[in-house]
């Protein structure tokens, strides 16, 4: 399974378009979960994965992702790690 | 050296010299001028005799710059505040971003600062304190050897 975090702050506008947009990738892909983190709730968390200018997107808990990706461009990292079409 | 300010000017109600504006906001006017080169602040007019002139709001600006700059923000994180203070099309949300990216860089910095004051105990240690020569030196020693392993990074939380 393929853990995927969102990293962004709740009334943040611009991360919340982009959150749903990569929400939508990953609903439509097998084996992969996505996890929404509140970086004033786990800055720690954020602050150890390297995590600067939110929005940002880990996965497995590696900072892939510094600055939000295009969707096709999550769907691409996603697939190179196992992740299937469903 | 440019000449005395005529009364007329020093009296003015609304307009303030680099002096005045300074004091206000108990800084130096060499820090008003500094503000001004960096485009943080601009002089309402300048006087015929050539004076730069402020307007009484360029106090709460100074207070505004100097407020920031002891949260850590640098002179252009103040400037991009400044002007989100200003923008009409602005929300308090895009000030707090501005807020959270800093104190994600701040938090940062700390563990890197802990992490270098950690390496330093580490080398401390090595050393009783005794009258070694250089070439004896643990401290040194230590720095010679191979490059210390960095933490594995932590493991992801689950969902």
């Amino acid at each position: 399974m393929i853990l995927v975090e969102i990293f962004s702050t709740p009334d943040c506008g611009k991360c919340a378009q982009a959150r749903e947009a990569l929400k939508a990738v990953v609903a439509g892909l097998e084996a992969v979960i996505c996890r929404e983190v509140n970086i004033l709730d786990e800055l720690d968390y954020a602050v150890d994965l390297g995590v600067l200018s939110p929005p940002a997107i880990a996965i497995d808990g590696e900072l892939v992702f510094p600055t939000l990706p295009g969707a096709e461009r999550l769907r691409q990292e996603l697939m190179q790690r196992g992740a299937r079409a469903l | 050296m440019k000449p005395e300010l005529p009364p007329e000017l020093e009296a003015s109600a609304d307009l303030l010299t680099v002096g005045k504006v300074a004091r206000l906001a108990a800084v130096s006017a060499d820090t008003v001028r500094f503000y001004e080169k960096e485009d943080l602040l601009a002089p309402a007019r300048k006087s015929a005799a050539g004076y730069r002139l402020y307007g009484s709001d360029t106090v709460r600006r100074l207070h505004f710059i100097k407020h920031a700059q002891d949260c850590g923000f640098s002179l252009a994180e103040v400037r991009e505040l400044l002007t989100l203070r200003a923008a009409e099309d602005s929300c308090c949300t895009d000030v707090r971003s501005v807020a959270v990216h800093k104190k994600l860089l701040i938090e940062s910095k700390i563990r890197t600062l802990q992490a270098m004051s950690q390496a330093l105990s580490g080398l401390i240690a090595r050393c009783d304190g005794g009258q070694l020569p250089l070439e004896a030196c643990p401290i040194l020693a230590a720095l010679d050897a191979s490059a210390p392993r960095r933490p594995a990074p932590r493991k992801a939380k689950a969902p």
